[in-house]
């Protein structure tokens, strides 16, 4: 595909400036321009600058800039809070970021249909906020929710901590209006529980990167708030104990919790330094912290002392209980800045977002032990167990120089690929392709199913300009 | 050896909301939980439970959770059972409502002198809620026992005084207490547990001894709002007013400003 493109010169600047109002357009300085050369991926390599940032505030504007795109054959990458973890609101090829962050509103909680429709830049927790009164609430729970859009949890089908028992963000999208790559504003389904009218084009859209069209409007179905919520902590001698446990929670326990978090000594000891918490990690090779929800007390109760029996019988040395929001915070506090916590331990890491069937999930952990090993390096383990989907992070070294780690990452991340292919396992879960893995995807993807993706793009998006050079 | 800790059960911190028209706080629908910062009291007290335990084999060493309240404070009472305390002790009348620290104080008081002999009662610093840290002090001086307020840490403990480190504004004090007596605790103590599913399991069946103003021997005129000499006249916001300023330093040149301009405020205002 074509990737040469026109620069964003004053001329077109001044086009973008009369759509959106001067105001909101951001050009030329490059310091106000460098924020929006990253997301959340951390290296240099994959950072590079736009041209020009504009904040449209309506689907209208949006369209007016796709056409002018191009017209004038000029990149856009759409962009949300800049959470991302595999590049994906990086532009790649310079030109204009679109950044949705103006377009904030919840616009409707309807309650008898169970439905809300919100623009793309509101905060994921806000819908929840918003909801609370209700008595409702929207299931997707990206680790990242305090500060991600939910238009960007569209983009990349966020998965995240809830996916065991409540699904990944698709799950939930009935309707989307969206501007198309080339400029058009298009409505699909609505508040919907059934629609097999056409294309299922709202779960094509749903993780397409960016790279399809511009989410303006989401209708996303919620549920009835759980009542009650109690998070498990099961402390397990070894890694293997504990991710060995995880698929006979499910079958044997008979419940199917809300979520299943593992975490290694390394990394809940990462955390609780970062955060000066004191959790019992010394004695402890990992952690499964897990989450059963329902209507009231008494059936949570059952539930959770099914699973933890269930973790005992698996060898469990110690099972803690949190049953208020205090505690629970205490310990989901841990999980949730294991990956910041990392950052101060070495900026030189790799976070990946690997997924194998779950009951493959012990096999997984001995290869990523057996690759640390060969390469002398740690990958700390982490992630969302009970969906099989790991976040192993290979660490640099600390005795190897940046060379020498550069040199070594691409072969790790290579091996690591390849034995989760092997268990039938795959690329990323949750955080996406963007232009990280971009190069590993064809370990995963034969060429037909390639040649059918790059068909629907450029039939999409006829002068590659939204997002080019992502995903394939 | 027995130790008694005093907990109160408060609303959940994160989901307090005021009452904007009567200045109160709203308590319906809001998760109760045990006062924060008595959590590092039961732990304090089960730390020394344990270590006395495994210094004289298995003798006699017990940690009883105390609380008074409605008939609901008894989950705040599993809680501390689910953490590993021995017994728990709900003070619960309709005639405690409205009790001031005077006598919330004595209600604690009279309760502990009816359990018998003990070593040592650790209270949290002040509940999360009522924000006074009275009521450890109160019950020190009801039972006439010395108090050592916001400790830090234990040095030793037992069988005749214990010590202690005591966190003041210019470091510690070490203090050394006979006993039995009274400590506060601070959160520089100890990190709490977390409570375990068999301790909740235990703690689900565990039996609680519930005592009203007649088992402790109270007249009904000495408890609740007709005993307690404290009245709260009128609940206000206090206004808050911050004055921020800014001194930009860019350069050498600007900092070297900077400074001499920041010393000048701090010398104007007695801070330096």
């Amino acid at each position: 595909m074509d990737t040469t493109f026109k620069p964003v010169t004053a001329q077109i600047a001044a086009e973008i400036a009369r759509i959106v109002g001067e105001k909101y357009v951001i050009s030329g300085e490059a310091e106000g321009l460098a924020a929006f050369s990253r997301d959340e991926v951390a290296e240099e390599q994959y950072a590079h600058m736009p041209e020009a940032v504009v904040r449209p505030g309506t689907a209208g504007e949006i369209s007016a800039i796709m056409k002018l795109a191009n017209r004038e054959h000029i990149p856009v990458t759409p962009r949300g809070a800049g959470s991302g973890l595999s590049g994906g609101a990086v532009p790649l090829h310079g030109g204009i970021v679109l950044l949705c962050d103006r377009m904030n509103r919840i616009l409707e909680i309807d309650r008898d249909n169970l439905m809300a429709v919100v623009e793309p830049g509101v905060v994921t927790n806000q819908i929840n906020e918003a909801l609370k009164p209700d008595g409702l609430f929207y299931a997707g729970y990206p680790m990242s929710l305090e500060t991600c859009y939910i238009g960007g949890n569209v983009a990349e089908n966020a998965g995240g901590g809830k996916a065991v028992k409540y699904g990944v963000t698709g799950r939930y999208v009935t309707g989307l209006e969206f501007v198309t790559p080339t400029g058009d504003i298009v409505n699909l389904g609505g508040k919907l529980v059934k629609d097999v009218t056409g294309y299922n084009l709202i779960q094509l859209l749903v993780g397409s990167e960016g790279t399809l069209g511009i989410f303006t409007r989401i209708t996303l179905k919620l549920l009835p708030l759980p009542k009650a919520s109690v998070d498990l902590l099961c402390l397990f001698k070894t890694a293997q104990e504990a991710i060995s446990a995880v698929p006979s929670i499910m079958t044997k326990g008979g419940v199917i919790p809300t979520a299943i978090e593992f975490m290694d000594r390394t990394s809940v000891k990462a955390s609780c330094d970062y955060l000066n918490e004191s959790l019992p990690y010394q004695d402890a090779g990992a952690m499964l912290l897990i989450t059963v929800d329902g209507g009231d007390d008494e059936q949570v109760r059952r539930e959770y002392e099914a699973v933890g029996e269930q973790c005992l019988g698996c060898g469990a040395t110690e099972v803690y209980v949190a049953d208020n929001h205090t505690t629970s915070e205490r310990i989901w506090k841990v999980r949730r800045n294991i990956a910041e916590a990392f950052k101060l331990v070495s900026p030189h890491q790799s976070l990946e977002d690997i997924v194998v069937p779950i009951a493959a999930i012990p096999l997984m952990v001995a290869a990523v032990d057996k690759i640390a090993k060969q390469y002398d390096v740690n990958i700390p383990c982490y992630g969302h167990a009970g969906d099989g989907n790991l976040h192993a992070t290979p660490v640099m070294n600390p005795a190897w120089n940046l060379a020498t780690w550069q040199g070594t990452l691409p072969k790790i991340l290579h091996e690591l690929y390849l034995a989760t292919a092997q268990l039938g396992g795959t690329l990323s879960g949750e955080h996406g392709i963007g232009h990280k893995r971009k190069e590993y995807v064809s370990i995963f993807l034969s060429q037909p199913a390639l040649d059918l993706m790059r068909a629907i793009k450029r039939a999409w998006d006829p002068n590659n300009v939204l997002n080019p050079g992502k995903v394939f | 050896m027995r130790i008694i800790v005093p907990i109160k059960q408060v609303p959940e911190t994160g989901a307090v909301r005021m009452d904007e028209a009567t200045g109160t706080m709203v308590r319906e629908g809001v998760e109760a939980i045990v006062n924060p910062l008595d959590l590092y009291a039961i732990e304090l007290a089960l730390r020394l439970r344990d270590s006395s335990r495994s210094a004289d084999g298995e003798g006699n060493h017990e940690v009883l959770a105390l609380s008074m309240g409605p008939p609901k404070a008894q989950t705040a009472l599993r809680e501390a059972l689910a953490m590993g305390c021995d017994r728990g002790v709900l003070l619960s009348d309709p005639a405690f409502a409205g009790s001031d620290t005077w006598a919330t104080s004595n209600v604690l008081a009279s309760a502990i002198r009816k359990l018998g002999e003990f070593a040592l009662v650790i209270c949290g610093e002040r509940a999360t809620d009522g924000d006074t840290g009275q009521v450890g002090p109160g019950i020190a001086s009801f039972l006439d026992l010395p108090l050592v307020t916001y400790v830090s840490r234990v040095r030793s403990f037992g069988p005749d005084e214990m010590v202690v480190e005591r966190l003041v504004e210019e470091g510690h004090e070490v203090l050394a207490m006979s006993l039995p007596g009274v400590l506060t605790v601070v959160k520089e103590a100890c990190d709490p547990r977390l409570p375990t599913l068999r301790g909740k399991q235990r703690a689900r069946q565990a039996e609680l001894v519930r005592w009203g103003h007649q088992e402790l021997g109270l007249a009904r005129e000495k408890v609740g709002l007709a005993g307690s000499p404290t009245r709260v006249v009128r609940l206000h916001r206090p206004s808050v007013a911050r004055q921020c300023r800014r001194l930009i330093a860019a350069d050498e040149e600007s900092a070297a400003l900077a400074v001499r301009e920041l010393v000048d405020i701090l010398r104007q205002k007695n801070l330096l």
